[in-house]
């Protein structure tokens, strides 16, 4: 018998294809400038070197809401870092997960994009919060093919 | 096998059938299941069934494959309904939104 609520812990796959080439996408999701533009207008900073944080802040820098770590950077192909949502006290509390960013050169002037958040088993809150990504990467998407954002969702 | 791209046709395609939303209704309850959960999920189907709707639903983006070990895991993708909903329902919702407030503002006499 299942239930109707969903699946909170197992890992989390987005993938979606963008018309822009394989640096440009890395180029997305590794420049704080561009990053802000399509992950609700948060302050990035990181050096993108693994070991080294990845702090998000709020937009006018007040709140912190990630101080992640940088787990693996190949670029332009693979980005891994730690999650830890730190806005809300109930998930900073959970255990830490797993953000991974694979980026592939496609036929045609296409880059895909496959996002893979795992390490959720302990973290439901987080799990079902991070549903979000749907939005977040058809926004970078939005961002890379025509310069603009989407209007802001919550 | 070709891939989405963008082509709304294939997710449209790939929805207009009702076992193909049985089968992405398991996986939004259950994610990551082998073929063979999948065939014990829905066993009115056959093997081979559950692998034509699963390979539909792949090409169109739908359902991501994921290797671990010597399993192929089947996720649900929900970025390409993300996108229709941002295409098509999101700017009917907005327009329906904005044809009510009309008709509000001259109901209430402000036009």
């Amino acid at each position: 018998m299942t239930t109707a609520s969903q699946d909170a812990t197992a890992p989390q796959v987005y993938q979606l294809y963008i018309r822009a080439s394989q640096e440009e996408v890395w180029d997305a999701i590794t420049n704080p400038a561009i990053v802000t533009k399509f992950f609700h207008g948060a302050q990035i900073e990181s050096t993108y070197e693994v070991g080294a944080r990845l702090r998000s802040l709020s937009p006018d820098g007040s709140d912190i809401w990630g101080d992640n770590t940088i787990l693996e950077c190949d670029p332009p192909h693979r980005l891994v870092h730690t999650w830890r949502s730190l806005y809300d006290p109930v998930m900073a509390a959970e255990p830490e997960s797993r953000v991974t960013w694979e980026i592939e050169a496609q036929p045609g002037g296409f880059a895909k994009l496959t996002l893979i958040h795992d390490r959720l088993d302990a973290s439901p809150k987080t799990a079902a919060s991070v549903r979000g990504w749907s939005y977040i990467v058809s926004n970078l998407k939005t961002v890379l093919e025509t310069g603009e954002a989407l209007p802001p969702v919550m | 096998m070709v891939p989405f791209m963008d082509d709304e046709d294939l997710v449209f395609r790939a929805l207009a059938d009702s076992t193909r939303r049985l089968l992405l209704d398991r996986l939004f309850e259950r994610d990551g299941l082998t073929l063979l959960e999948l065939e014990a999920e829905v066993p009115q189907l056959t093997r081979f069934g559950v692998m034509r709707h699963l390979g539909v639903l792949e090409e169109a983006g739908l359902v991501v494959t994921r290797k671990q070990g010597r399993h192929k895991h089947h996720y649900l993708n929900p970025v390409p309904i993300r996108l229709i909903y941002e295409r098509w329902i999101d700017k009917y919702r907005d327009r329906r939104a904005a044809a009510l407030l009309e008709l509000r503002d001259q109901l209430e006499g402000r036009k």
